[in-house]
């Protein structure tokens, strides 16, 4: 090479004679800004109130990248952990995985790649907390079609409303082997059900269980601490279901229907004792009696029974599970059912002495002195009558009576037009089995339909099956023929007026809007209440008792040290996993004030 | 479109009567050969039916099945015609006809997949390593590859991380459940 050869210095010069010429793909630059491409994946960005710290993104991510952590002022809540994710961007390869599967769909990437900062060390990212603009340039986003998730629950298998009415066979038919295998394999196993569960039941791993084929462990893992699962798999108000992280966008997880797929697989007491195989501790001499055999009740002993108790149950009524024997009807939840879990329950060691009335066949006091605990589980068995003119007339009835009479085997008399007054499961239930016996049935409520503290399902249920629903409407009369037989009810139309302290609106009656319903039969369904008739005066002062319920401490422990009480005649919530959790608490209680 | 595809499909199947053919919307076609006629197909498309150009060679992962699988992309410029050949490999013995003979670039294509799924490719003249360096594990796009278990095993966490919670244990402290031993096996 010469010292004249300076064509290597001024060939790149040649360049310059495209200088000033228009670009071919390039345009606007540099006055327009580049933008990154559609669904590019570029930092991460997370609505911090959308999220509820279920960690699925944390659990997907290959490269263990993502931490769920605490931050300051976000407080863990029903259906939200409290957590939110951080990513280490260190490791991080952008596959955008965690966002394919976050079931809220607040996790997102964005068009930002670029981040500058003089620490060399600072890979770690909050999405949201550290770029809380992000949502302004969100690119790769989840999307409900395209999403890893599955947001549809399988079907419940039902049978129809016109074949419904004619019997009282059971009305949901229950997922076969493979629909509940796929069904449990939409859960993302987050756990954030367990909290709102009462009970606090093993939700995730039972369901991982069914999903992974192993029904028997997931029977297991269901017994744990719940005796009366199969009753909870057919009638649970399972509020579990509200807070499930894939009901955030669309169905939740079938959590009820799981549990009863997995008990049924265990078709007979013998084989649910095979399965369960319960530990079941030497006896040590200490006796429990339990008042009532209702699901807080059967909890206990059960549970005590494991532990080594002696327990004795004494139940008023021919059958054991209190209300889910008497006040649920039998197309919900079936006599064979209820028989074969209480048959489990007996088999372990559990003694029930059936048709006893504590308070009259033997006095509390008598269990009182023979046993060195006691347990109450004495339920609401009576209900609020209408209160209105008329009430006193033959075929005027409180619903839960109702219930309890016609699955107490007897036949009662309600005509062929039936009104029920309410709006919760046992106004729908009462309304329900009337319609089995051929009654047109009209249910009047004082608020809207979307108001009803029953289930959804139940309501639908009741409308498919031809039950006729009044809302806004507050009865005021009940009429009654020479004999004092029920004619008709009177009631007036109501319209809803909100609340000034907050609370939900209220119906307030519109004068002049008499309304007279035909009627052979009218059932109150507004409420029960406890009957405490049975406590002798001496217990009743210590014992306590205020706005209708036993007053007890985080133990369910009464004023009487010696006496524990659970159930609807404890809790507000008045359903039956909040008994089971009562019984479930009282056992240990029990268990620990014996060891002493 | 749809004519043209359909004469496509009757030339092809005259000379390579064992291919299975699949139709698609719009100008996809595909085809499914066993591997070893993969170089004569690949070869007739290119010569005689102007499927000039190689755009991809993709793989999958059919562990359950025992097998891969490679799709050949081919586009033919003058018909504008997206051809996709496919064709499946026992996963126990994976071993196929190198064609970088038939197209240049099959080669690169191809140290891809031997790396990253493990696929012979005979007479392939290649270095040994194409983005992986010392790999002395199982080819990691396999899908019995445990891509996490090789991250924790390999890279260390970064300062500053110790405060990471699990969202099980967070909740079940929280409402005081007790997640007996035999149930932990079906936790997150």
């Amino acid at each position: 090479m010469s010292f004249f050869d300076l064509q290597g210095t001024l060939k790149p010069l040649t360049a310059l004679k495209q200088f000033g010429k228009k670009p071919h793909t390039l345009k606007d630059i540099p006055w327009k800004k580049r933008e990154a491409s559609d669904r590019y994946r570029g930092l991460h960005f997370n609505d911090l109130d959308e999220c509820i710290g279920c960690g699925n993104c944390s659990t997907i991510c290959q490269n263990a990248a993502i931490d769920m952590i605490h931050l300051e002022g976000i407080e863990g809540k029903k259906g939200d952990s409290g957590l939110r994710p951080r990513v280490d961007n260190g490791r991080c390869c952008w596959c955008a995985l965690c966002v394919e599967v976050c079931p809220t769909g607040s996790l997102s990437l964005t068009k930002d790649y670029i981040y500058v900062t003089e620490d060399p060390d600072a890979f770690l990212w909050t999405p949201g907390v550290d770029n809380p603009d992000g949502a302004e340039r969100k690119s790769f986003v989840s999307d409900k079609d395209h999403s890893l998730n599955d947001f549809n629950r399988i079907p419940m298998p039902e049978l129809e409303g016109k074949e419904r009415v004619k019997s009282f066979a059971e009305v949901v038919l229950g997922y076969n082997e493979q629909q509940a295998r796929e069904e449990a394999s939409r859960c993302i196993s987050c756990g954030i059900c367990t909290e709102v569960c009462p009970d606090h039941m093993h939700i995730p791993e039972y369901i991982n269980a069914i999903a992974s084929g192993n029904d028997k462990d997931a029977v297991k893992i269901i017994y744990d601490n719940n005796p009366l699962p199969e009753m909870c798999g057919k009638v649970c108000t399972r509020r579990c279901e509200d807070v499930c992280a894939i009901a955030t966008r669309g169905d939740s997880v079938a959590i009820r229907w799981l549990k009863r797929y997995a008990t049924e697989t265990a078709a007979t007491a013998d084989l649910t004792h095979e399965i369960v195989n319960p530990e079941i501790k030497e006896a040590n001499g200490k006796t429990v009696g339990i008042i009532g055999a209702g699901p807080s009740g059967l909890t206990a002993a059960y549970y005590l029974a494991l532990r080594g108790y002696d327990v004795t149950i004494y139940e008023a009524s021919a059958k054991a599970g209190g209300a889910t024997m008497y006040g649920i009807p039998k197309y919900r939840l079936p006599i064979e059912s209820l028989d074969k879990q209480i048959g489990y329950i007996q088999s372990i060691g559990v003694k029930i002495n059936f048709n006893t009335k504590v308070g009259k066949d033997i006095s509390f006091k008598e269990i009182y002195d023979k046993y060195d605990t006691v347990f109450m589980g004495v339920g609401f068995p009576d209900a609020w009558p209408l209160g209105v003119d008329g009430d006193d007339a033959k075929g005027s009835m409180q619903a839960f009576r109702y219930l309890y009479m016609i699955n107490a085997g007897d036949k009662v008399d309600i005509g062929d037009k039936v009104v029920v007054v309410g709006g919760g499961n046992v106004a729908i239930d009462a309304a329900r089995v009337s319609r089995r016996f051929g009654a047109e049935v009209t249910i009047l409520y004082r608020r809207r339909v979307a108001d009803m503290p029953a289930d959804w399902e139940e309501i639908e249920g009741a409308e498919d099956e031809g039950v006729h629903i009044i809302p806004q409407g507050i009865p005021t009369k009940i009429h009654k023929d020479d004999k004092g037989h029920v004619t008709g009810i009177e009631y007036l139309k109501a319209k809803m007026v909100a609340d000034d302290k907050g609370g939900r609106p209220r119906p307030v009656a519109i004068e002049g809007s008499e309304t007279i319903l035909e009627a052979t039969a009218v059932m109150a369904a507004i409420g029960q209440m406890g009957d405490y008739s049975f406590l002798p005066k001496e217990f009743e002062d210590k014992i306590k008792i205020e706005r209708g319920r036993f007053v007890v401490n985080e133990k369910q422990q009464t004023g009487d040290p010696k006496v524990f009480a659970g159930g609807d005649a404890v809790n507000r919530t008045a359903d039956a996993i909040s008994a089971i959790a009562d019984g479930f608490r009282a056992c240990k209680a029990i268990d620990e004030y014996l060891s002493k | 479109m749809k004519e043209i595809k359909d004469k496509m499909i009757a030339q092809i199947k005259a000379v390579f009567p064992e291919a299975v053919n699949k139709d698609y919307d719009g100008n996809r076609l595909d085809l499914t050969v066993n591997k070893e006629a993969v170089p004569s197909v690949l070869l007739y498309l290119k010569d005689s039916m102007g499927f000039r150009h190689l755009s991809h060679i993709a793989y999958v992962d059919w562990i359950e099945q025992g097998e891969f699988e490679l799709v050949y992309i081919l586009w033919s410029p003058l018909d504008k015609v997206k051809l996709y050949v496919h064709t499946r490999i026992n996963r126990e013995n994976p071993v196929i006809e190198n064609i970088d003979m038939i197209w240049r670039q099959a080669n690169t294509y191809e140290r891809e997949i031997r790396e990253m799924l493990g696929i012979e490719f005979t007479g392939l003249v290649a270095p040994d390593e194409f983005i992986l360096e010392d790999w002395d594990d199982i080819p990691p796009f396999r899908k019995d590859f445990d891509t996490l278990e090789y991250v924790n095993r390999t890279f260390w966490h970064r300062p500053g991380r110790e405060d990471a919670q699990d969202v099980r244990s967070t909740i079940s402290e929280r409402s005081g459940e007790e997640i007996p031993d035999f149930a932990k096996k079906y936790s997150r």
